[in-house]
């Protein structure tokens, strides 16, 4: 009769608390899930492209869209002169697109830019 | 147990030397005159504002560039790679240059994270009270800044390589198809 009392105890005590448990347990679990979340927004280079972050507000509306243009060659169909020359005239536009701006060129960090003195200074 | 100690002891000795050879003060710093570190301080706000812009515009850059150089890649290369190889056409020109300028797209999506992690420890520091640890910040960023657009230029020759190819090619198929038709 003790042991069957203690049981019924033990189980009016978790009977008592489950619904709290479950919010406690739901609650660490989110928690959890949005650390790891944060930590593979930070690990994969997401956070550096996120330009709906505050920011990067004011430019967030110059991304470019046009590049869905290039939709139109098919990974499959014939071969020749024409579908060859088509995709030359594609590809050209593209390269002429990614070679007008010299990306990251320049050297904005120089200290002389930056008004504090020469620069190579080390 | 004396062993036991002996080893926590190495540990926490080995994570205290850790800490400190890591720490970004030990790291060794661009030399400056006292005339650099005035100007730090007396035009730190100035500074941090021309760097925040470019911080800002090379996020933007690298979003387009980035997607151009994706399109180009699996929109363009792959697609063509794709259709010469259904079509029982070789394409081992074309698949070692669209591979090569992966691998630089990937070298170029990592050295960008890098640079854009160093700006902005560069920007959190403040410039008035700590100019030596400041422009030992930006020098690492300027050093990655320039890795990225190395890469910029080795993806615009791997266009270009692709380029040449596709002229070759297409030369080479109009006397081929030129002579089967004589």
């Amino acid at each position: 009769m003790d042991e069957i009392e203690q049981v019924d105890e033990q189980l009016s005590f978790w009977a008592q608390h489950r619904f709290l448990v479950l919010i406690g347990l739901t609650i660490v679990i989110s928690l959890v899930l949005v650390a790891v979340g944060l930590v593979i927004y930070n690990v994969s280079g997401a956070a550096q492209l996120d330009l709906s972050r505050p920011d990067y507000k004011s430019v967030s509306s110059q991304v470019v869209d046009d590049v869905d243009i290039i939709d139109d060659y098919s990974s499959t169909g014939a071969i020749n002169t024409v579908t060859i020359t088509q995709f030359k005239e594609l590809f050209d536009e593209q390269a002429t697109s990614a070679s007008a701006i010299d990306a990251f060129g320049g050297d904005p960090l120089d200290p002389e830019v930056l008004e504090y003195g020469q620069g190579d200074n080390q | 147990m004396k062993s036991l100690t002996r080893i926590i002891s190495l540990a926490i000795v080995g994570l205290f030397v850790a800490a400190v050879v890591t720490s970004p003060y030990a790291q060794a710093q661009a030399v400056l005159t006292d005339e650099q570190k005035e100007q730090i301080v007396t035009n730190c706000q100035s500074i941090k504002t021309i760097m925040n812009q470019l911080h800002i515009s090379d996020a933007l850059l690298r979003v387009n560039r980035g997607q151009l150089y994706e399109s180009i890649a699996t929109k363009l290369m792959d697609r063509f790679n794709g259709r010469l190889s259904s079509n029982n056409i070789n394409t081992d020109a074309f698949s070692t240059i669209t591979s090569s300028y992966r691998q630089v797209l990937t070298k170029f999506r990592s050295d960008y994270v890098l640079y854009e992690k160093q700006l902005s420890k560069a920007l959190s520091i403040d410039c008035q009270k700590q100019p030596s640890e400041f422009n030992t910040a930006v020098e690492s960023a300027r050093t990655l800044r320039k890795t990225v657009h190395s890469d910029v230029t080795a993806l615009n020759g791997s266009i270009t390589s692709y380029q040449s190819t596709i002229d070759n090619f297409l030369e080479s198929y109009q006397q081929a198809t030129s002579g089967v038709g004589q």
